[in-house]
């Protein structure tokens, strides 16, 4: 009796120390393919709330996905659309942030191929003022064990609320011109001399404000002898100025539109297709214009310009301009030979 | 003939320098006499307010503006359309609708009436009367809201002294708003971002190996360690989308490889850890980004074959607007020193995917 008391002890005693002892290895045998909804943009005036559903789906047709879900604020990396994520737990809360108003489950648990519709409350206060206000909604899948580089999947959902009334609106213009990629993937520049066809126009704007801004307008390139090019979008994308920031827009001088099929459905992408331009130079003028509702419509114009010279361009004409100051030279040569006759030039070389 | 152009040239020479200040002269005649080409102007503190800005309901539109030019006005003309520059071709919002249009309020200049009204096209009109109050402002009811939410509209204004808005225009200028809804409801295929990370993943992020680490191996002095993980993406979404490296330098306890904060070559013997987005050959490691979408591309810092860098927070790859599926292949080296400390070194990366604004 002893002896099988000691028995099953020591069995109980290795089955703990067993699940104790060996790591688990939860990380491999869960999922880190997600779907989510990249962007959320709401109108909600003070005192009032509003419900919402984010669906997030597992792609991975196998493993669970489990995410832990946590609210930070963000602002801008660069000139572009990228966001800067406040990661850091401690990380200052800033004066655009929606943390406060924001309420969302912390984690969620999706079984493979399904997805699951979360329930998002955004509740401003009643005395909140008009402006906008921005947080990131951060998805991450769990840590690894095991190996020395350990990878890890989060996906993010940029929350945009404005909240109406007025708000203050300045945007200054701070460049405009021709935009010119960068050779091997470098980022693209302003140009005021191109050897490189430009395929798009582009405008930096600095937001002063306390909202964020998406101007909408026009600009008209024109060749020195040849006609108008319309670009009728400055911003297709409706991309937005965050506050403080310097941002640079820019837009296509011919526009491309297809149909594509993304993941069993249609969608529509715009890319910038090579434009028509003749060598020479393009004066071009912008026409902007921002403004909340009910706030007044503000408007930036500008012009400038640019010169296209390709290097077969700058080739040719530099023969041409040899060639013509050849003739141009035995032109004036004949002239004055006959002038002053052909003695005229060996008394000067004898001065 | 040699006589008459010797006559000619010495006639032309004598009078070079009165040519310059001639030019010169009538130049600035020209600039200080030639007058502007139209006397009109920008109507100020332009304005427009939605009472509901939710796409396709029928709500109130107040539109206000300051009157600039102190002239007889009659006629006052808004036309609704996409694009605000008053000579491009006016293209009506979709799903706007003003032909119901009533003047239920207006402040400032008053005795209005709407003469004509269309589906993008108002008219107000009075007797004829001389500006005395400049800013002003109009209430309409019953105007159907546009019912894209994707792009902004905008309202063209201008005033004339006759009574039809007929003739020349004495102010003008242009309104944007937009309208927005609180909550999106979906008529259409919502953006998405697709996402994905593992040893080895699929094109469309249907599968991975389930293996979530890299192993790298010993460290050697005399050899680079090499690894390598795969990420997938894409979006519908006009914005695109960037993914971020965020997570620290491997380390074992308070000893750390530094990692490589410049673009830099795989150098043995120093301690250093590094990734990169393409194939390189020293060592030889890594894939070219996979798919056919060209938007969606590796960053410039993390695209150059056998160069390395490392910075946590570091965009690696980003589309500027809508990518079909594309796979993305990191490399991971580490290259150590003597005067490493032994240990069992490690990190751990997260690769964030967001949508861009």
């Amino acid at each position: 009796m002893n002896r099988l008391k000691s028995f099953t002890l020591a069995a109980f005693v290795v089955f703990v120390s067993t699940g104790f002892l060996i790591p688990p290895q939860t990380a491999s045998a869960a999922s880190a393919a997600l779907s989510i909804v990249p962007k959320k943009n709401y109108v909600i005036e003070p005192g009032k709330s509003l419900n919402d559903k984010l669906v997030i789906r597992n792609i991975d047709s196998t493993q669970p996905l489990q995410l832990t879900m946590r609210v930070v604020d963000f602002t801008y990396t660069d000139d572009g659309g990228t966001p800067k994520l406040m990661l850091a737990e401690d990380a200052p809360q800033t004066t655009w942030s929606m943390k406060p108003f924001l309420t969302l489950p912390e984690t969620v648990d999706i079984p493979a191929n399904g997805s699951k519709s979360i329930d998002m409350n955004v509740n401003i206060p009643k005395r909140q003022g008009a402006g906008s206000y921005y947080s990131a909604i951060v998805y991450s899948s769990g840590a690894p064990e095991g190996g020395n580089v350990g990878l890890s999947a989060s996906g993010v959902t940029l929350v945009f609320a404005s909240i109406p009334g007025n708000v203050k609106e300045d945007l200054k213009l701070e460049k405009f011109g021709a935009y010119v990629d960068g050779k091997n993937g470098a980022k693209p520049s302003y140009k005021y001399f191109t050897t490189e066809k430009p395929k798009q126009m582009a405008y930096t704007l600095k937001n002063n404000g306390n909202v964020t801004e998406a101007p909408s307008g026009s600009i008209v390139i024109k060749h020195m002898f040849g006609p108008e090019i319309r670009v009728d979008d400055v911003n297709p994308n409706q991309s937005l100025a965050l506050i403080g920031q310097t941002r640079t827009y820019a837009a296509c001088i011919k526009l491309k539109e297809q149909q594509v099929s993304f993941n069993n459905s249609t969608t529509e992408a715009k890319t910038c297709d090579e434009p028509t331009l003749w060598p020479g130079y393009y004066g071009a003028s912008l026409n902007l214009f921002y403004g909340q509702n009910g706030n007044k419509t503000q408007e930036i114009i500008s012009s400038g310009g640019f010169w296209y010279l390709p290097w077969w361009f700058v080739i040719t004409f530099v023969i041409v301009l040899l060639i013509a100051s050849f003739f141009i030279w035995r032109v004036v040569r004949n002239v004055r030979a006959r002038l002053y006759g052909p003695k005229t030039q060996k008394i000067r070389r004898r001065r | 003939m040699d006589h008459k152009l010797r006559r000619f040239h010495i006639h032309v020479a004598t009078w070079h320098h009165v040519w310059s200040e001639a030019a010169l002269c009538l130049f600035l005649v020209l600039f200080i006499l030639v007058s502007p080409a139209s006397a009109a102007m920008r109507f100020q503190e332009r304005s427009l307010y939605v009472k509901d800005n939710e796409p396709g309901v029928i709500t109130s539109y107040t539109v206000s503006f300051r009157y600039m030019s102190p002239q007889m006005i009659s006629s006052v003309d808004l036309l609704f359309c996409n694009d605000p520059i008053p000579y491009h071709e006016c293209v009506t919002p979709a799903g706007f609708d003003a032909s119901n249009a009533q003047l239920t309020n207006q402040l400032g200049e008053t005795g209005f009436s709407i003469l004509n009204k269309s589906t993008n096209h108002i008219v107000l009109s009075r007797p004829p009367t001389a500006i005395t109050s400049a800013t002003s402002s109009y209430t309409f009811d019953n105007i159907k809201n546009p019912t894209d939410q994707s792009q902004a509209f905008s309202v063209r204004l201008r005033s004339h002294s006759t009574t039809n808005a007929s003739g020349p225009q004495v102010d003008f200028g242009s309104i944007r708003a937009q309208v927005q809804s609180g909550v999106v409801i979906q008529t259409q295929v919502p953006p998405m971002l697709i996402f994905c990370v593992a040893e080895r993943v699929e094109d469309n992020c249907a599968g991975t190996n389930e293996k979530y680490y890299s192993d790298l191996g010993e460290l050697d002095t005399r050899s680079t360690l090499n690894a390598q993980s795969q990420m997938a993406v894409g979006t519908n979404a006009s914005g695109g989308f960037a993914i971020t490296a965020n997570g620290s330098t491997m380390s074992a306890g308070t000893s750390v490889i530094e990692p490589i904060n410049q673009l830099s070559e795989s150098k043995v013997g120093s301690d250093q850890f590094g990734i990169n987005l393409v194939e390189n050959t020293v060592p030889a490691v890594g894939k070219n980004p996979e798919g056919d979408w060209t938007n969606a591309v590796a960053s410039p810092d993390y695209s150059i074959p056998d160069r390395y860098k490392y910075k946590a927070g570091d965009v690696v790859a980003f589309s500027p607007n809508v990518s079909l599926m594309k796979k993305f292949t990191v490399s991971y080296i580490v290259n150590s020193s003597q005067s490493l400390r032994p240990g069992v070194y490690s990190t751990t990366l997260t690769y964030i995917a967001s949508g861009r604004f």
